[in-house]
């Protein structure tokens, strides 16, 4: 899923189909928007490299 | 879409297709299997199989989430869904799963209060909204969800909810893939490895295959490209006499997996000594628990549950289909008594259950190839 803006400990993200999801991001490094995200039951499992 | 798109161009999967073909060896028959559910749906979803040559072979492995729980555990989620009081929150897949009598499903039909969730954070907002009742997570998955179990309760705990517990059902990948590795019915040439698992655990969990049995692992994306790729790689070292771990999915996976979501798991849990996977039976170590730092949430402690051991019915080959030792369509109830609608067998309901994927992509073109 692509971030579209963050804060705190989740993310507002959109994934490929278009639907936004807020996503819990403690388990990765510190994002920003425009970043790539792996995402598994709504938590954030992996950020994708560019 | 950015990391979808360039890994979808059918041109390039045609060009890969042809470099597979300059890896075979004449005579030989290859199989190969991808252990990851997600790599089952998608091989189905783009029609990859039809990409290969006849000689190379997918064999699918176990490890779809929801194939793997015995109906033993779905009644004791049944169970305790029944609980005056419970609300009981599951995965969409868990819903349909047959347990010994019926489905959660039917069991919400009948009166319990169960509810479909996205993430176990869900689960946990309807207990922070709901103090005085008792919220349930059915807890299933290999080691990409459990991720989310495990810092859910952390968040728990660190808040002070108490009416919030969890069934845990996470399994891990390792210790089914030593038992396919050792069964003798099985003789496989090669591994497309979990992506999603090893962007959690890393790539070292995966070595003992080439270090004990003698099998190239390539870790392997979802998109239809990564999967031809992984193969491509896989047939390499075959050639090449070589067999080792290799990374096809480095956009994503880290060498040494994500060390936050590890120590989280870590903390909150434990290994089970054993348990019981669908169609496999009891595997040693091979699953999770709460620890004891955790237990307060541990809905098996909270609750009386039937903990009873239910075999699968006779008609149901799912456990073959998760071995990889018959495909979907051999089972007798394939497609016929069993049917994503209707499922027997765990691996007709979720998407990433070879038989659902199947039944939803491919059948009919297996009845044409058999014509």
């Amino acid at each position: 899923m692509r971030v579209l803006k963050t804060g705190g400990d989740f993310a507002e993200c959109r994934d490929e189909a278009g639907v936004r999801h807020l996503v819990a991001t403690d388990l990765v490094g510190p994002l920003g928007a425009g970043a790539t995200v792996l995402v598994h039951a709504g938590v954030a499992i992996g950020q994708v490299a560019a | 879409v950015k990391f979808v798109d360039e890994f979808r161009d059918a041109e390039l999967g045609r060009a890969v297709s042809t470099q597979i073909l300059t890896e075979l060896e004449p005579g030989r028959h290859y199989k190969v299997m991808e252990v990851c559910g997600g790599h089952t749906h998608s091989i189905y979803k783009y029609g990859i199989d039809d990409l290969l040559p006849e000689n190379v072979e997918l064999v699918h492995g176990p490890g779809c989430p929801v194939c793997v729980i015995p109906m033993g555990r779905v009644d004791d989620g049944i169970a305790v869904a029944h609980h005056d009081g419970v609300i009981f929150t599951c995965f969409g897949d868990m819903l349909r799963v047959p347990g010994s009598q019926y489905t959660l499903l039917q069991a919400k039909a009948q009166g319990a209060d169960v509810r479909m969730v996205y993430s176990p954070l869900d689960a946990l907002r309807i207990a922070r909204e709901n103090p005085e009742r008792e919220v349930v997570f059915f807890a299933i998955g290999f080691e990409t969800t459990a991720p989310s179990t495990a810092l859910t309760l952390k968040r728990a705990k660190a808040e002070g909810i108490r009416n919030f517990s969890c069934i845990c059902n996470h399994v891990t990948i390792v210790p089914p893939l030593r038992a396919l590795l050792e069964s003798p019915d099985l003789r496989l040439d090669g591994f497309i490895g979990p992506g999603h698992v090893c962007t959690v655990v890393g790539a070292r969990p995966l070595e003992f295959i080439p270090a004990d049995y003698g099998r190239p692992v390539v870790i392997s994306g979802f998109e239809p490209l990564d999967i031809l790729q992984s193969i491509l790689m896989i047939l390499r070292q075959l050639r090449a006499g070589e067999c080792r771990v290799e990374n096809q999915y480095t956009r994503v996976v880290p060498q040494e997996g994500n060390l936050r979501a590890l120590e989280v798991m870590a903390e909150v849990f434990e290994l089970r000594p054993h348990f019981e996977w669908r169609g496999l039976g009891f595997i040693s170590q091979s699953a999770l628990r709460l620890s004891s730092a955790y237990e307060d949430f541990d809905a098996e402690r909270r609750f009386e549950i039937p903990n009873v051991r239910v075999a699968d019915p006779k008609a149901c080959q799912c456990g073959e289909v998760l071995k990889g030792v018959i495909k979907p369509w051999e089972c007798k109830v394939f497609g016929t008594a069993c049917t994503p609608e209707h499922a027997i067998g765990t691996c007709m309901v979720s998407p990433e259950g070879a038989c659902a994927a199947y039944y939803n992509f491919g059948r009919y073109a297996h009845e044409r190839e058999a014509v």
